[in-house]
């Protein structure tokens, strides 16, 4: 009798799990948190009764690989994240559709000299963010720390050990603070800032959320994030605060209607709504802390909400996304090379760096300043240097398909090769330094 | 309840589990009505050849026939044979009602007809105060009256009994012993029963048979083995048996010469059909054989051998002598009575053995 | 007794049929998702086979760190969590002891409570800037970095699995004859050499048996190292090449075929070692060890290390409880404020993770104990060539990781369609149950066959003989027989499936799909999610607590009901 009741059960859930997904259902993939994709769809749902919104939460990378391995017809009908370069990447698979009449007019065309929507036409800005520096004031007071505003303060030796990063391999809005800082200082400086900034992190973690997350529960002192997951934190009672240094950029989240979606004309009603008066006022709760891009005249902002305009024109970068998106899948790489993998050499060197730099303060030396200056050469200098970066034929290596045996073999070698570097060189500089310190007398 | 009365004939029965050999042509006919015993010592068959009536085994070779019909292809639902088995194997999840009514059950008898035929059953077993117990709050005899009314209670054709008695203390096995009889006889029913226990087999059975080693020995009544065995096996299987190993030299007329190695030339008087010359055995009973002191009178009926007393073992009913006569050790069995010395070790005596009750095998 | 000896035709095409039927879905759900793994690892782009992508593989230094890390976690987790099982297991066995059934609960708490679950509220706990080293740095002015990276992984695992071994150890060494014990005495051995060269070589195989399953489990988990940001070992690597790079990348597949390998490795030593050394002594009439009492000291001393030990182990599901009720916690002791409204979110927007973890592991339940029983039918009660063969297969799933058949099976049914719909089976939950399911049957089946091995044959023929056929046997003896080792099998299958995290990463796709280990997954990714995220974690708790605790009771109560019968 156990037996007959569970195949009925059985039999009905199948057939419930069938009519899913249907029309009348709308699904959006996702890297965004519950709390925003659960406010857009319950606020959805209520003013268009007859749709319903599923939501597919995964990371930008593995959306990316989702979308190309389904064929069409068998897709999801949005995609909705803050990294631009993923919509790039699915646009040059023709994986996206045109939806011109989606945009909301009364957004502006430009946010700061950034577009706010893909000049092709494939993919809108739905919502704003920034780059910034988020802390723990419990932590730092403990750590009797002051509170950065650049990111040169976090080269500081004060700072060791108490930074998190995530890496910007698995985290879109990483690669695009990474992006930031060196188109902002240049390849070379770039690096080398990133890499001394590195050496007094605590972590790299592998989501992007992990690092707001840490900062918030006081696991970490200062976490590299996007402004509104530490906003998110702020206005939900976490002890944390934020800052936009002046090397920032404001860059669009994006939505876009996916090729051969199963349910386009209701799909594009769910992204019209995002960028509408009631769409966007939803950005403003204190548990999802985004930036509108309808300007201010046009909603109600809570008191003190950060202007994104304002910070658009502040900010000194003029965020390049072509650029950022031929070289992304190098930059990636070399960070993960450099410093994801190898993050314990990374910090052995600076901690010894800022040892001898210490030392060397107090009692000069000129010969352990040149191997002071030697060392931080050796730990601080990309492996690819400006010019190989800017070579196409380099860089066409790099998107090639690494099913390829021949080819998965040479970008392994290559990255082998950075990584074995990488660690010479670290452990190098770190005897250096020592050296340069144990002179220091 | 009327019961029918059917036959089981085994012809050529063979059963072999892989290059063993368990039953090896055994032929078997036990008549309607009857209350039939198969004897034999543990991996002698006899459970084979119940099982295999029951349909739980199958044989390679030979006809199984339920009143004259072949039900050797037959699955064991299919047979109507009822089976009792030796642990009961009562349902320990079912109340006693549940458990008796269970193959009215499944023959989809009216609630009706299970309510009449289940109470009824139970009356007749005794056991219709205990409808609703469960069987972990049984005693074992009333166990087995429920395992008994289980299967009676589904008119079966035949009922048969695995090891009935053997896991029931001695007191409760006489008096069930006599009940399974008296059940018998009231409906009637042919039973087989396995024992390993000849006094079981002996004071129950209509008939019985012998087995070792798969090998049908003998079929017959109690007494009809008991006296008339017709090989060594038998007759020290059923009842103890003193056996004289030697060879027949000469037949003269009504008396023929035995002699035994290390005992001498015996004269006695011959069987009805006269034996061959050679080599055979003489088998007699503990309690035939007298025992006496050397120089006391003895009775010349009986043939008399000269032996010293090994041990002497007091049994309450009788004292047992282990005599050594030459090289053969007998039994000799005397009856006690208060005031009668025993024979001790080393005492020298004389046995005396009655000529009419000595059997000879050949086998 | 001998099992029914069956003539062809008298068995009739049922046993036939369900061996069929039960070959097919091991053979659909488990032997070719994992054969396509295995097969892809050693094929190339142009379906040539190769070594190549092995020796990419070992080639990156990324992946062979990985491999040490995760053969490093592993046998160190199983070496701290014989540290901590051993003594309690001792103590158990050994002394008259009133702390045993403290013990015996330190032998449960840890399992009802999944890893990645309490590594999260262990953060918050033990982590750098959590509760126990902010005290000791505020008292003693150092900290215990006991949940950095690798170190921290194994933390989590020991106290978790540690209740494999103390349970397997203390079932062999209850099992010791005391008369070993004492001709030992009788011959001079006493105290530690006592121990060391009489019981615990006599207990080797139960510690074994322990030390292999914990070893295997920690080599083979996704779920813990992910949520606490490792990702340098073997299957965390793997979940990202396949969903970052994609269904097709090669290298995932690579490290699947090594953590299968090692898995069977382990396994397979285990048994090897145990091989004729049953060493389950006891006879009948015999007693168990010698029980000693404690002096005072002593005492002191193992009520200590039990209290500590409970204390760590419990760390996990106080922190849960108190995340649950925080309104915010950070780098401080205790939380700052309490609030029941991660609860009131949990029941408005997450019950139908609830029902799916329901219907989920329901249904794999339900199919794991059909097809236990099924199977043990076949073993114990028919005469079927090969019906051994059922056993092997369905057990071979220990050794495969639940990761490994996620993407088994993402791979297998590319393309392929629900019957009679177009929706894709990749996409719906039907292979989550399947995962389910499959990776639990082994449990079920070693139930279905205990419980079907209390049963006599006798009781079946008896009513074979009545005039019962072989499924109205089955129906009305047999199974309600076997009712409290199946219900045990069940509520187990259930329990685990249900804090299932590995393969439901990879196969569920929607929201509204989510059973509740992926919903407690996807609350801890956000800021405001951590409060309903253990608010959840501490019902999935519930859940797998009252599970074990029913499963516990059933077999108790299977158990009496047997021997009531036997004392009869």
């Amino acid at each position: 009798m156990q037996r007959s009741l569970f195949t009925a059960t059985a039999a009905a859930a199948l057939a419930t799990a069938c009519l899913t997904a249907q029309a009348g259902t709308v699904t959006v993939l996702t890297s965004f948190p519950k709390e925003l994709t659960t406010a857009y769809q319950k606020a959805f749902e209520a003013a268009n009764p007859g749709i319903k919104i599923e939501i597919l939460n995964k990371n930008t990378t593995a959306s990316v690989a989702y979308v190309r391995e389904l064929p069409e017809g068998q897709r999801p009908d949005v995609m909705w994240a803050s990294a631009p370069d993923a919509f790039e990447v699915l646009s040059s698979f023709n994986l996206l559709q045109s939806a011109p009449e989606v945009v909301n007019k009364s957004a502006p065309a430009k946010i700061g000299n950034y577009p706010l929507n893909d000049p092709k036409g494939m993919y809108y800005g739905q919502a704003l963010a920034g780059y910034g520096i988020s802390w723990n004031t419990r932590y730092l007071k403990a750590h009797k720390l002051a509170e950065p505003r650049e990111w040169t303060d976090l080269l500081k030796p004060e700072y060791f050990g108490h930074i998190a990063i995530s890496s910007p391999s698995r985290s879109g809005t990483t690669q695009l603070t990474v992006e930031t800082i060196l188109q902002g200082e240049g390849w070379e400086k770039g690096w080398a800032q990133l890499l001394e900034m590195m050496g007094n992190a605590a972590a790299v973690t592998d989501r992007s959320f992990a690092v707001p997350d840490g900062v918030n529960n006081g696991q970490y002192g200062i976490g590299i994030v996007i402004d509104f997951l530490a906003l998110a934190g702020k206005y939900s009672g976490y002890p944390v605060d934020f800052v936009y240094p002046s090397m920032t950029a404001v860059v669009p989240a994006n939505i876009a209607l996916i090729a051969g979606a199963k349910n386009p004309d209701e799909a594009k009603k769910f992204m019209a709504y995002t960028m509408s008066v009631p769409g966007q006022q939803l950005l403003f709760e204190p548990k999802i802390g985004r930036l509108p891009i309808l300007p201010y005249s046009m909603l109600k902002a809570p008191a003190g909400y950060p202007v994104p305009q304002d910070i658009a024109k502040r900010a000194k970068v003029q965020f390049d996304s072509q650029l950022s998106g031929a070289r992304y899948p190098v930059v990636i790489s070399l960070f993960d090379q450099m410093v994801t993998f190898r993050l314990k050499e990374l910090q052995a060197a600076t901690k010894a760096i800022h040892e001898a730099t210490r030392a060397l303060k107090a009692k000069p030396n000129a010969r352990g300043s040149e191997l002071l200056a030697q060392a931080r050469s050796l730990a601080y200098t990309p492996l690819v240097g400006a010019e190989n970066v800017k070579n196409p034929e380099f860089l066409e290596l790099f998107r090639k398909s690494r099913r390829d045996v021949a080819v998965s073999k040479q970008l392994t070698g290559l990255e082998q090769m950075w990584a074995d570097k990488a660690r010479a060189n670290y452990e190098r500089a770190r005897d250096l330094a020592e050296q340069a310190r144990g002179l220091a007398k | 309840m009327h019961l029918n009365k059917v036959s089981l004939e085994a012809r050529h029965i063979s059963l072999s589990y892989g290059s063993t050999e368990v039953l090896r042509d055994v032929n078997l006919k036990i008549e309607p009505g009857e209350f039939f015993a198969l004897l034999g010592p543990s991996g002698s068959g006899k459970s084979t050849l119940l099982r295999l009536i029951a349909g739980f085994n199958q044989h390679q070779r030979g006809e199984l026939l339920v009143d004259g019909q072949d039900i050797t292809g037959t699955p064991p639902h299919a047979r109507n044979v009822g089976m009792v088995f030796q642990n009961y194997a009562l349902w320990p999840h079912m109340t006693v009602w549940d458990n008796v009514a269970f193959g009215l059950v499944e023959r989809r008898e009216t609630k009706d007809a299970i309510r009449r035929k289940v109470s009824a059953v139970l009356e007749l077993v005794g056991l219709a105060a205990y409808a609703q117990r469960r069987p972990g709050q049984l005693s074992g005899g009333q166990q087995q009256r429920v395992a008994l009314a289980r299967t009676v209670v589904i008119e079966p054709k035949l009922l048969l009994l695995d090891e009935p008695l053997s896991n029931l203390d001695k007191q409760l096995r006489v008096q069930m012993r006599e009940e399974l009889k008296n059940l018998q006889r009231k409906l009637g029913l042919t039973t087989i029963f396995v024992t390993h226990d000849q006094e079981e087999a002996m004071t129950t059975a209509d008939r019985m048979a012998v087995l070792d080693k798969g090998i049908l020995q003998q079929v017959g009544s109690a007494a009809g083995l008991y006296d008339f065995p017709v090989n060594r096996f038998v007759a020290g299987f059923v009842g103890t048996a003193n056996l004289l190993e030697g060879e027949v030299t000469a037949v003269d007329g009504e008396m023929l010469t035995f002699r035994a190695p290390g005992v001498g030339d015996l004269t006695l008087p011959r069987p009805e059909v006269p034996p061959a010359l050679g080599a055979m055995a003489l088998a007699f009973r503990p309690h035939q054989v007298s025992i006496r002191v050397c120089d006391e009178q003895v009775d010349a009926s009986r043939l008399w051998l000269s032996g010293r007393v090994e041990s002497a073992e007091f049994l309450g009913e009788f004292s047992r002598y282990r005599v050594r006569v030459g090289e053969v050790a007998m039994v000799s069995d005397q009856p006690h009575y208060a005031g009668l010395a025993m024979f001790a070790p080393g005492a020298e005596v004389r046995l005396g053995i009655e000529p009419t009750q000595v059997r000879f095998l050949d086998r | 007794m001998q099992a029914a000896a069956l003539r062809p035709g008298t068995a009739g095409p049922g046993p036939w049929i369900a061996f069929g039927l039960i070959l097919a879905f091991l053979l659909l759900f488990l032997i070719l998702p994992v054969g396509t793994v295995i097969y892809t690892a050693f094929v190339n782009e142009v379906g040539g086979l190769t070594l190549g992508h092995f020796a990419n593989f070992f080639g990156q230094g990324v992946f062979r760190e990985s491999f040490f890390n995760s053969l490093w976690v592993a046998l160190a987790t199983t070496f701290f969590a014989s540290v901590i099982a051993v003594p309690l297991a001792y103590l158990t066995v050994r002394f008259e002891f009133r702390g045993a059934l403290l013990i015996q609960t330190l032998g449960v708490l840890p399992l009802i409570m999944p890893p990645f679950v309490g590594a999260v509220a262990l953060q918050l706990i033990f982590g750098r800037s959590g509760s126990v080293n902010l005290l000791l740095d505020d008292w003693l002015g150092f900290t215990i970095p006991i949940m950095d990276g690798l170190v921290g992984v194994t933390f989590v695992e020991s106290i978790h699995y540690f209740p494999f071994i103390l349970l397997n150890l203390v079932a062999a060494m209850r099992n010791i004859d005391g008369a070993m014990e004492e001709s030992a005495l009788n011959l001079g051995a006493r105290g530690w050499r006592l121990f060391r060269r009489v019981i615990f070589p006599l207990a080797m195989p139960g510690y074994l048996a322990g030390a292999a399953l914990v070893f295997v489990k920690v080599f083979d988990d996704l779920g813990t190292p992910l949520v606490m940001g490792v990702t340098n070992m073997l299957a965390p690597q793997a979940y990202l090449r396949i969903t970052s790079v994609g269904v097709d990348d090669p290298l995932g597949y690579v490290i699947s075929v090594i953590m299968i390998a090692f898995s069977i490795l382990a396994l397979w030593l285990a048994a090897r070692v145990m091989k004729g050394k049953d060493y389950a002594t006891l006879q009948k009439g015999g007693s168990a060890l010698q029980k000693r009492r404690l002096t005072a000291w002593e005492s002191a001393l193992a009520y200590g290390w039990i209290v500590l030990i409970l204390l760590v182990t419990l760390a996990p599901h106080i922190g849960i409880l108190l995340m649950s009720f925080a309104k915010v916690w950070s780098f401080s002791v205790l939380p700052d404020a309490y609030t029941l409204e991660h609860y009131v979110t949990v029941f408005a927007d997450a019950n139908h993770m609830i029902g799916n973890t329901l219907l989920y592991c329901l249904l794999a339940a339900g199919l794991d104990v059909v097809i236990g029983t099924a199977i043990a039918y076949l073993i114990l009660r028919t005469q079927l060539p090969a019906r051994r063969w059922l056993d092997y297969l369905a057990s071979a799933a220990l050794a495969i990781p639940g990761l490994v058949l996620a993407i088994g099976y993402l791979r297998l049914f590319k393309g392929v369609q629900l019957p009679f719909t177009e929706t894709p089976l990749v996409g719906t939950w039907v292979l989550i149950m399947l995962a389910y399911a499959v990776r639990r049957l082994p449990y079920a089946l070693r139930s279905c066959m205990a419980a079907l091995q209390q049963v006599h044959v006798s009781l079946e023929e008896a009513a074979q003989s009545l005039g019962a056929t072989r499924l109205s046997t089955i129906r009305r003896v047999m199974v309600p027989l076997m009712a409290g080792g199946i219900l045990a099998g069940f509520v187990t299958s259930f329990i685990t499936a249900a804090v299932e995290l590995s393969a439901t990463l990879l196969l569920a796709s929607t929201e509204s799909q989510a059973p509740m280990s992926y919903g407690i997954y996807l609350y801890m990714q956000s800021i405001s999610g951590r409060g309903p995220g253990a608010a959840l974690g501490v019902l999935a708790v519930v859940v797998v607590g009252l599970g074990t605790y029913l499963s516990h009771r059933f077999v108790e109560r299977s158990r009496a009901t047997v021997q009531a019968k036997q004392e009869g």
